[in-house]
């Protein structure tokens, strides 16, 4: 798991970000800690269905891709 | 071959300096004064952050367009723009005191497919090669981009590099490339495309976008900017207030003529509630952060920015901190709307004094806090990324966003309008100097003293602001313009300069705050420089030269004139016969690119907010706005074209010299020198002499010595202001999309490098692929020779409110302007030259050998800006083009 797909993970720029809980600067792509969660993305929603390696469907009716923020939609089921 | 540099025979030791060269180790600027220790934590962080892009925007728009097939275009924009609002992915930042952004990076931005979908694909896809057909690419390849600051400039791990300023995670490209295909055939750019190939002459345009004559279409490239915004009715009404205004006029319209006007409504209601989920969305996510807090200053601060968001997702702000958060908050919606460089907050200090005012009579503010405020919203303005194509981004902005706030200046009664926050804007924008927002200084004999000496004091910081800008030439201009459509002096003075230095109409609106009514500026017209995007004036004179063709590439531009130039006058004609010919193609294809802009991609956001099109129900499209005679003609490299002339007209006609064959050739050849595309090196003093340059030595040193322009020379200057005359009237022959003339406007942003990349050597001396001169009055580089008051002269050779703006740029060594002394003699030349009718002066105080060093070592610089033209950009972040150029500019060591 790496820091990008946590929920606590605030990202900054396409390289890094923030950890919410300990406001340290990490590195995306770098593993998570013992703290790791979720984030709320489409490759976590019952809703999605992977297609191929980068590329869904939602609600089998719109493309989509696994590793979209969904934290703002309002279909994301877990 | 030889290798070594500049010949001695040609140029002088001390060519790019007026006075004693400068020794010993450099200097640094004077003023120094930190930021409060919460505008730096977060200006550290700008700095350490990269351009980001994403694709949750132009994901989510594009969903919800294509639900609405079928459905009116401006409901189903405002549709789409609200799921994109709704959907952004909020991010509140340790430390914040105003919230939101573009996008949830800190230096985020998106593509905009609905615009233009080809320019970010890749080289190998069909619709990039179909763009390069069209010669739309021409200006991406003459351009260097910025190697260093926050561009992401090449691909790396798991990140993407667009257009080598942009990165994207990788796991985006898919969608971005799926997403951008649906925009095939029914983007902007592609309808546009296929309309204006039914202009008589399209050919030409395609030969002349190819050839870089022209830098870039104006309708799907960056359609909006350059103008003022107005936060007058979100101040005024709050967003439930403005929803009010639009159900109210909804009911009033449906069902009656001019039916577009209930689908304006319905729309602008719309898309406010896209908005108002935006907000709420920060604001929920500020509770967020909240929660995850254990430091308590912290904590409340995040919960006083939810509580804050979630009032201004209804209503009206009551102070000072929550006017300016709603203001940007407008702000960024508007940049969000579209591809968007230049839009400036116009007179913001002028536009929150009330609330300032009040806040500081009730003791709920400080200076102290104020100015910690306004070096927060500096580094926020600092975060704004336009993502547009390299030649735009890199050849045209280097990276800058013009967000341009304006002090100064008169009040609706013609006193002066300086107040005591723009005092505090001047002292935060010292102590916070980030390139947003940059200042300019409306100048007008009323303002106090006190208040100028500020603005020179800002000024000797040596970042380039506030420029200095004549608020009577302004209204001149304003007046002779927009008098038709019933501007009078007062609304006159309500202007601004929207982007870097386009004189921009406002208007006097009635804010009420606690019983008291204040009339507050903000823009009244849509964006004020769209149209024909950047004519290379040398590239013209080129063409002339050579029969119409293309000399770089041997294509043919323009139909061959075949006159033989025995004479001045007759090269003279042939140039107005050609740049008459760019103009008219030009006009006319742009005009129907922003036709469909106005049909496939309307504005919402920005019409909402400039009066009067709520009060029509009209978008700026439609001419909703107060004042629509907004499109313009810019040049680019109009002091080279003199200084070319003049030396023709004195080597080849007037002391026969050389003929106009040798010159040909002479020019063919570089003059013996290789070209600055092969040396990597852009200015005249850098270039390398090839085998042969002796055969061309003396035929060099006779255009490099013939008269130029900025030596107070008549014979130069003659030359100049017959130019600058027949271009400011000539744009009069020619009608925008509003069936109202054009105007002349007189810029080069950073269009004189790559315009310059692509152009041979010209007769005055200038070598191939060198830039040309910045600015339009500015002296080319090395060439003026008798002091700022001769410069002066030759700039004031005509009357500069015959154009929208002028452009002067000079650099001044630190030691000059030193001290309470120095800086009263800094004051009394801008004085002098601005008292003579010029319109604008800016300024770079700084050191050339440490932009040298800077060069050099770039890691020990990260935070050095220059002043380029009209912008004022992070040393790093700019082109080697552009640094070249900054570098050879005259350094002026002394000022009389």
């Amino acid at each position: 798991m790496k820091h990008y797909d946590c929920k606590y993970y605030l990202s900054t720029d396409v390289f890094k970000g923030i950890c919410k809980r300990d406001k340290k600067f990490i590195n995306a792509d770098d593993d998570a800690c013992e703290n790791y969660m979720n984030a709320q993305k489409c490759k976590y929603c019952s809703n999605f269905t992977l297609t191929s390696d980068e590329l869904g469907t939602c609600m089998n009716k719109y493309e989509a891709y696994p590793e979209m923020n969904a934290v703002t939609c309002n279909d994301f089921k877990n | 071959m030889e290798n070594n540099h500049k010949s001695s025979e040609v140029l002088p030791d001390n060519y790019n300096y007026y006075g004693t060269r400068p020794q010993g180790g450099f200097q640094d600027r004077e003023v120094k004064k930190p930021p409060s220790i919460r505008a730096e934590k977060a200006r550290t962080m700008y700095l350490e952050t990269k351009s980001s892009a994403s694709v949750e925007f132009p994901y989510w728009y594009t969903r919800r367009w294509e639900e609405l097939e079928g459905e009116i275009p401006i409901i189903r924009r405002a549709e789409a723009l609200k799921s994109g609002f709704a959907h952004l992915t909020p991010a509140v930042l340790p430390g914040e005191l105003l919230a939101m952004r573009k996008a949830n990076y800190l230096r985020g931005s998106y593509p905009m497919p609905w615009l233009s979908e080809a320019f970010f694909l890749s080289k190998e896809d069909d619709l990039y090669k179909e763009a390069q057909k069209a010669g739309k690419a021409s200006a991406d390849e003459a351009t260097t981009m910025g190697q260093g600051g926050g561009n992401v400039t090449e691909s790396s791990g798991n990140v993407i590099s667009i257009a080598g300023k942009f990165g994207l995670r990788k796991e985006e490209m898919p969608i971005l490339i799926k997403t951008a295909k649906r925009w095939l055939n029914r983007s902007v750019d592609d309808v546009g495309h296929k309309y204006e190939q039914l202009v008589p002459g399209y050919d030409t345009k395609e030969e002349i976008m190819r050839a870089v004559i022209c830098m870039f279409d104006s309708g799907y490239t960056l359609p909006q900017g350059r103008e003022v915004i107005n936060y007058y009715y979100p101040l005024q009404y709050g967003i439930e207030g403005i929803k009010k205004i639009c159900r109210e006029n909804q009911a009033n319209v449906a069902g009656f003529p001019e039916m577009d006007r209930l689908y304006f409504y319905k729309g602008v209601h719309t898309m406010l509630e896209g908005l108002q989920t935006w907000i709420l969305n920060y604001s929920k996510e500020a509770h967020l952060m909240a929660s995850l807090e254990n430091d308590q200053v912290q904590k409340s601060e995040y919960l006083e920015i939810a509580d804050r968001l979630e009032r201004l997702s209804e209503s009206r702000p009551d102070t000072f901190h929550d006017a300016l958060q709603l203001v940007w908050i407008f702000h960024v919606a508007v940049l969000n709307e579209d591809a968007i460089s230049g839009l400036s907050p116009g007179r913001l200090g002028q536009v929150l004094y009330p609330y300032w005012k009040q806040d500081m009579n009730k003791g709920i503010l400080t200076r102290e806090k104020t100015i910690e405020l306004l070096e927060c919203m500096r580094v926020k303005f600092t975060e704004i990324d336009c993502f547009a194509s390299m030649g735009v981004v890199g050849g045209v902005l280097s990276g800058n966003t013009f967000n341009n706030l304006c002090i100064g200046g008169l009040d609706k009664e013609g006193n002066s309008a300086a107040n005591e926050l723009e005092m505090l804007i001047l002292e935060s924008a010292i102590s916070c100097d980030t390139p947003q927002p940059t200042l300019s200084l409306l100048f007008d004999e009323k303002l106090p003293e006190e208040f100028l000496l500020k603005g020179v004091e800002c000024t000797k910081i040596g970042t380039g602001y506030p420029a200095w800008v004549n608020n009577r030439v302004a209204m001149e201009f304003l007046l002779n313009n927009f008098r038709k459509e019933g501007m009078q002096s007062e609304e006159a003075r309500a202007w601004a300069i929207g982007g870097c230095l386009e004189t921009s109409p406002g208007s006097w609106m009635p804010l009420e705050l606690n019983g008291e009514t204040y009339f507050i500026p903000g823009g009244s017209a849509p964006a004020t420089s769209v149209g024909v995007h950047f004519i290379s004036l040398p590239k013209v004179l080129e063409a002339v030269l050579f029969d119409g063709l293309d000399k770089r590439t041997g294509r043919r531009v323009y139909p061959p004139h075949g006159v033989e130039l025995d004479t001045y006058e007759k090269i003279w004609t042939i140039f107005k016969h050609y740049f008459s010919l760019t103009v008219e193609v030009l006009t006319l294809t742009n005009n129907i690119q922003h036709d469909i802009w106005g049909k496939v991609s309307p504005s919402l956001i920005n019409s909402m907010l400039k009066p009067d099109c709520l009060a029509t129900g009209k978008d700026i499209s439609h001419k909703g706005s107060r004042y629509n005679r907004t499109f313009n003609v810019e040049i680019c490299g109009g002091v080279n074209l003199a200084n070319s002339l003049s030396s023709l007209k004195k080597n080849v006609f007037d002391e026969k010299t050389m003929t106009l064959d040798v010159l040909r050739t002479a020019i063919e050849s570089n003059f013996g020198y290789l070209s600055a595309l092969d040396t990597g090196a852009y200015s005249l003093t850098d270039q390398v002499k090839s085998a042969d340059y002796k055969a061309w030595l003396r035929i060099h040193k006779l255009c490099l010595d013939a008269p130029k322009y900025g030596n107070d020379d008549k014979y130069a200057d003659d030359i100049f202001r017959e130019w600058q005359l027949w271009f400011s009237k000539m744009c009069e022959n020619y009608k925008s999309l509003y069936d109202e003339p054009l105007y002349s406007c007189q810029i080069s942003v950073s269009t004189h490098a790559p315009m310059g990349a692509v152009t041979l050597a010209t007769p005055d001396g200038r070598l191939c692929g060198t830039t040309f001169a910045d600015g339009s009055v500015s002296a080319y580089p090395g060439s003026d020779k008798n002091g700022p008051y001769a410069l002066f002269n030759s700039a004031t050779c005509y009357n500069h409110a015959l154009s929208q703006n002028s452009q002067l740029n000079m650099k001044i060594h630190p030691s000059v302007v030193m001290g309470r002394e120095g800086s009263r003699k800094f004051l009394e030349m801008i004085k002098a030259y601005l008292r003579k009718g010029a319109f604008h002066a800016q300024f770079n105080i700084v050191d050339s050998r440490m932009l040298r060093d800077a060069q050099k070592n770039p890691a020990d610089y990260r935070g050095l800006m220059v002043r380029v033209a009209g912008f004022t950009q992070y040393w790093v972040e700019l082109g080697k083009q552009i640094q070249d150029e900054v570098i050879a500019r005259t350094e002026y060591e002394q000022l009389g």
